[in-house]
C-alpha cells in the first residue's frame, strides 16, 4: 500500500493536451490497463492455473496415445487447445506476451518517476509531509537557528547520514536519507525477467539439442536435429577414446565417464573426459555424458591371396557386406563363441560374381586354418571385437549466458528489495521567541518501520545530546 | 538398517509431537505456563534433529559415500522439519507471542511423521544427483518452503481472527494472537525470505539441469510445479501493494500458495510422474 501510493503522489499528472480528448481517454484507458497491477496479479495467477494442465496432461506423446487414453471429447480440447504441447501452444504463448508487456509498460511508466524522485528528493518538510508522516516529534531549544543547523548537522552526519541543507525565510531544513538502492531493487528483478525471456528467445532461435552415440575409438560429427528433420555438420569432430563406468559396493552405478577429444583439421585440439555433471565445451556447444550401451560386434578379417599377396584388412559389422576387390562380397553371418569344442569362429558367406553365396565356418587364428578350403582367397578371422559406445547429449543455446545474467539480476535485485530499506530524515529549525528554536524532526521509511523507528529514537538522542548551549538550558 | 541417526530423528518426530500438544493445549486452556514447555521441547528438537543431521552425515562418510543428507525424500522431509523449527523459534522470539505454536510446529511434526513412515536408509548417489548444484538447490528450496510454512501457519490465524472481528475480539483464544496488523506483516516478512529462497532453489536447479542434461528448463511436471508456486507467492507480493488485495485477500493468497507447495513437494512426486529423485 505504502509504496504504490507513495510512488503515485510523486509522479507526474498525466498530460490532458490533445485536440481528440476522446481518442486520447481511450489510449489511456489502454496504457493504464497495460501498466496496472491488477492486470499483473490475475495474469500471475492465470499463468499458475493454467500451468497445472501441462502437468496433470502427459506431453509431447503421439497423438494416437491421448486418443486411447481419453474420451472423445477431452481428446477434442486436447487437440483444440494443444494440450499435448501447452507450453508452446498460441494461447500460453499470449499469456507469456500479456505478462512481458505488462512487465515492460509497468517499468517505462514508473522508473524515470522514480529516477526523477530519487534524484529531487522533497528537501523541505512542510506541513502537509509533516502530517503524512507519522513517525515526528517537536521541541524547543534555546540557540540561534545557525548554531543548531551546525551542530545538528553533525549529529546526523555522525547517526544516520550527512544531510543536505535547504534554507527559506530563516527556517533551516535538514535532509537525509540512506539506501536509496532498495527503490531500485523491484526495477532490477523485473528487468531481470525480461532478459531471461529474452535469452529464452534466443536458445530457440538459435540453438540445438540433440544425441550422438560413438563407439569407443570412434569419432562423430554429424548430429540431427528437430526429430530428424535437420541435419548439423559440427566445424570438428569428436571421438570417444574410451566409455567406462564405476559401480558401488552394491553394484549400483556410481559415475559414467567418456575420456573424450575433441579433433579439428585433423589434429587433436581438446581432450577432456567428462562424467555426468561434467560435460566437455567447445565452440559453445556442449556434450553431456546422458546414455551408453553395447557397440554392435566387429569381426577383424585378413584376405590374402594364396601365395601370400595381401587384399586387404576388414573390420566387419555383423551381416553387412563388404567388397573385396578381385574376390567377391563377403557378410560375416554367424558367430560362435566355442565352434565344435575348439574356440570362437565366424561363419562368412560369400559371393562371387552373380552366383549365390557359399557359407563357411573360419575358426579363429592364422590363415592356414582356412587354405584347406583351396579357394582363390585366404581369410584369416582375428576375432570379434565387441565396445562400448557413449551417448552424449549435444546441446548449443546461445541464450544460456543471458539467462545467467537475468538470473543474477532478477535475485540481485530481490535482496535490495526485500532486506533494503529507504530511510529518510528531515529536521526544520525555525525561530520561535525569546531566543528559541522550534524543531521538528521526522522520519519515514519504506519498509521495516519497526526497525526504522529504533533507529530514530536512537539518532534523537543523539541529536539532543548536541545541545551548544546544553550548560545555559541547566543555568536558565 | 535403523542406525543412530533415524534414532534421533524418531525422537525429534516424538519431541514435535509433545510440543505441537503443549501449544495446543496452552491456547484451549489459555496457560501461557504449557506454551513455555513447548517452547523448551522445540529448542530441545532444535538440538536433537541438529545432532542427528551431523551424525547421518559422519555416517555416510563411514559408508564410504559421503555427502550432505539432503538428496532423498527422507533426508529433504527432515531438513524441511528443522528449518520450520529453526525460523518458528525466531519468530517466537521475535515477536514475544508463543501462540504460532499451535499453528506452525503440527507443520514440522506432520512432516517428520511423514519421513517416520518411508525408507529412511543412506543410499549412494546415482551419478545425476552427484553436483553441488542438487546440494545448494535442496537447501534453498527447502529452506523456502519452510519460510512458506510459517507464512501459511500466521495467515490461518489472520484469517480466523479478522473472521472474528479483528483487534475488537473480546477475549477468548484469539485474544493471544497478535494484532490482525502484526500478523499480516509477519505473513508477508516469511515470504519475503521465503520467495528469494525459493528464487534461488529453482535457478540453482535450472543450474544443475544445465549441467547434468543440457537444459535449464524442460518444463517437467516438478519445475513446472515449482513455477506454480513462485507465481502464485509473486502474485502475492503485488496484491500486498495493491488497494483492495492486501489483508485477507493475501493471506488467502498464502495459504494457496503453501498448498501448491505441498502439491510440488509431495503430490507430484505421488500423483504425478517426473526426474526428480525424491519421490518415494
Ligand atoms: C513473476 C513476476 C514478477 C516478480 C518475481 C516480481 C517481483 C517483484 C518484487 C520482488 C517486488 C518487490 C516487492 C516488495 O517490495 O514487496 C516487486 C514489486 C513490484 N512489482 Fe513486480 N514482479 C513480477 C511481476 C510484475 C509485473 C508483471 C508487474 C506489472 C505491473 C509488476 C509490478 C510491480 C510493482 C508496481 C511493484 C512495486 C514497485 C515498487 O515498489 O517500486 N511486477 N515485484
Amino acid at each position: 500500500m505504502e509504496t504504490t501510493t507513495e510512488i503515485r503522489s510523486e509522479g507526474v499528472p498525466i498530460p490532458k493536451s490533445g485536440a481528440d480528448r476522446h481518442v486520447k481517454t481511450f489510449g489511456t484507458e489502454i496504457w493504464n490497463f497495460l501498466i496496472s497491477l491488477k492486470l499483473a496479479i490475475w495474469t500471475l495467477i492465470l499463468l499458475a492455473v493454467t500451468s497445472i494442465l501441462g502437468t496433470v496432461v502427459e506431453q509431447n506423446q503421439p497423438l494416437e496415445k491421448y486418443q486411447q487414453v481419453y474420451e472423445d471429447w477431452a481428446y477434442n480440447l486436447i487437440v483444440r487447445f494443444n494440450l499435448f504441447d501447452m507450453y508452446h501452444s498460441w494461447w500460453f504463448l499470449f499469456l507469456l506476451c500479456l505478462f512481458a508487456l505488462n512487465l515492460t509498460c509497468c517499468t517505462v511508466d514508473r522508473f524515470p518517476r522514480a529516477v526523477r524522485a530519487v534524484r529531487r528528493p522533497k528537501l523541505i518538510l512542510d506541513e502537509a509531509t509533516e502530517k503524512s508522516i507519522g513517525l515526528a516529534e517537536r521541541w524547543k531549544n534555546k540557540g540561534t537557528v545557525p548554531q543548531l543547523a551546525k551542530s545538528y548537522k553533525n549529529a546526523l552526519s555522525r547517526s544516520f547520514a550527512a544531510p543536505r541543507i535547504t534554507e527559506t525565510e530563516g527556517t533551516v531544513h535538514l535532509y537525509a536519507e540512506k539506501g536509496v538502492v532498495s527503490r531500485f531493487g523491484a526495477y532490477a528483478t523485473h528487468v531481470g525477467i525480461l532478459i531471461i525471456f529474452i535469452g529464452a528467445i534466443l536458445g530457440n532461435l538459435f540453438g540445438f539439442k540433440s544425441h550422438m552415440n560413438i563407439p569407443d575409438g570412434a569419432q562423430g560429427s554429424h548430429i540431427d536435429i528437430r526429430g530428424g528433420k535437420e541435419h548439423v555438420d559440427l566445424p570438428f569432430a569428436v571421438r570417444n577414446n574410451r566409455f567406462w563406468m564405476e559401480t558401488y559396493p552394491n553394484g549400483q552405478p556410481k559415475e559414467y565417464s567418456s575420456d573424450l577429444s575433441v579433433i579439428e583439421n585433423g589434429r587433436e585440439v581438446v581432450r577432456k573426459t567428462i562424467t555426468v555433471n561434467d560435460p566437455l565445451v567447445y565452440k559453445g556447444i556442449w556434450f553431456y555424458q546422458s546414455s551408453y550401451g553395447q557397440a554392435t560386434a566387429t569381426a577383424q578379417l585378413s584376405v590374402i591371396r594364396p601365395d601370400g599377396t595381401p587384399l586387404g584388412s576388414f573390420s566387419l559389422p555383423a551381416n553387412e557386406p563388404a567388397r573385396i576387390e578381385g574376390y567377391g562380397v563377403i557378410r560375416g553371418v554367424a558367430y560362435e563363441e566355442n565352434f565344435q569344442g575348439k574356440g570362437p569362429a565366424l561363419k562368412v558367406a560369400v559371393e562371387k560374381g552373380g552366383r549365390s553365396a557359399t557359407e563357411f565356418w573360419i575358426p579363429k587364428g592364422g590363415f592356414d586354418l582356412d587354405r584347406r578350403r583351396g579357394d582363390s582367397a585366404v581369410i584369416s578371422f582375428g576375432g570379434l571385437t565387441s565396445s562400448m559406445y557413449t551417448g552424449l547429449q549435444v546441446a548449443k543455446d546461445p541464450g544460456v549466458n543471458v539467462v545467467w545474467l537475468g538470473c543474477l539480476l532478477l535475485t540481485a535485485g530481490m535482496m535490495v528489495s526485500f532486506f533494503g530499506s529507504h530511510r529518510r530524515i528531515w529536521i526544520r529549525l525555525s525561530e520561535a521567541q525569546k531566543g528559541k528554536v522550534e524543531i521538528t524532526a521526522a522520519g519515514t521509511t519504506n519498509r521495516n518501520r519497526p526497525a526504522f523507528e529504533k533507529a530514530f529514537a536512537a539518532v534523537l538522542i543523539e541529536i539532543r545530546k548536541e545541545s551548544p548551549d546544553k550548560t545555559k538550558e541547566i543555568a536558565a | 538398517m535403523n542406525t543412530l541417526n533415524v534414532h534421533l530423528f524418531d525422537l525429534t518426530t516424538f519431541l514435535f509431537g509433545t510440543a505441537t500438544g503443549s501449544y495446543v493445549a496452552a491456547l484451549y486452556g489459555r496457560k501461557e505456563s504449557l506454551a513455555r514447555i513447548g517452547t523448551w521441547i522445540c529448542i530441545a528438537a532444535a538440538v536433537v534433529s541438529t545432532a542427528a543431521i551431523g551424525v547421518r552425515w559422519a555416517e555416510s562418510y563411514r559408508m564410504g559415500i559421503g555427502r550432505v543428507p539432503v538428496t532423498n525424500l527422507y533426508e529433504s522431509l527432515v531438513f524441511f522439519a528443522w528449518s520450520i523449527n529453526l525460523f518458528y523459534l525466531i519468530v517466537e522470539r521475535k515477536y514475544g507471542n508463543r501462540s504460532f505454536g499451535a499453528f506452525v510446529v503440527p507443520i514440522a511434526f506432520l512432516a517428520m511423521a511423514f519421513a517416520f513412515t518411508i525408507e529412511s536408509g543412506i543410499q549412494p548417489l546415482v551419478p545425476a544427483l552427484q553436483s553441488y548444484w542438487l546440494h545448494a538447490h535442496v537447501i534453498t528450496c527447502f529452506a523456502g518452503y519452510a519460510a512458506f510454512a510459517i507464512s501459511a501457519g500466521v495467515a490461518a490465524m489472520y484469517l480466523l481472527k479478522e473472521r472474528r472481528g479483528g483487534d475488537k475480539t473480546p477475549g477468548g483464544v484469539l485474544a493471544m494472537f497478535p494484532g490482525t496488523r502484526v500478523l499480516d506483516d509477519l505473513v508477508y516478512k516469511s515470504i519475503a525470505w521465503g520467495f528469494p529462497l525459493l528464487t534461488a532453489g529453482i535457478i540453482t536447479g535450472a543450474a544443475w539441469a544445465n549441467f547434468a542434461w543440457g537444459t535449464y528448463w524442460s518444463w517437467d511436471p516438478k519445475e513446472t510445479w515449482s513455477l506454480i508456486v513462485w507465481l502464485v507467492y509473486a502474485a502475492f507480493l503485488h496484491a500486498r501493494v495493491t488497494r483492495g488485495w492486501h489483508g485477507k485477500r493475501a493471506a488467502v493468497l498464502s495459504i494457496a500458495g503453501f498448498a501448491a507447495t505441498l502439491f510440488c513437494y509431495l503430490g507430484v512426486n505421488l500423483v504425478l510422474s517426473g526426474l526428480h529423485s525424491y519421490g518415494g
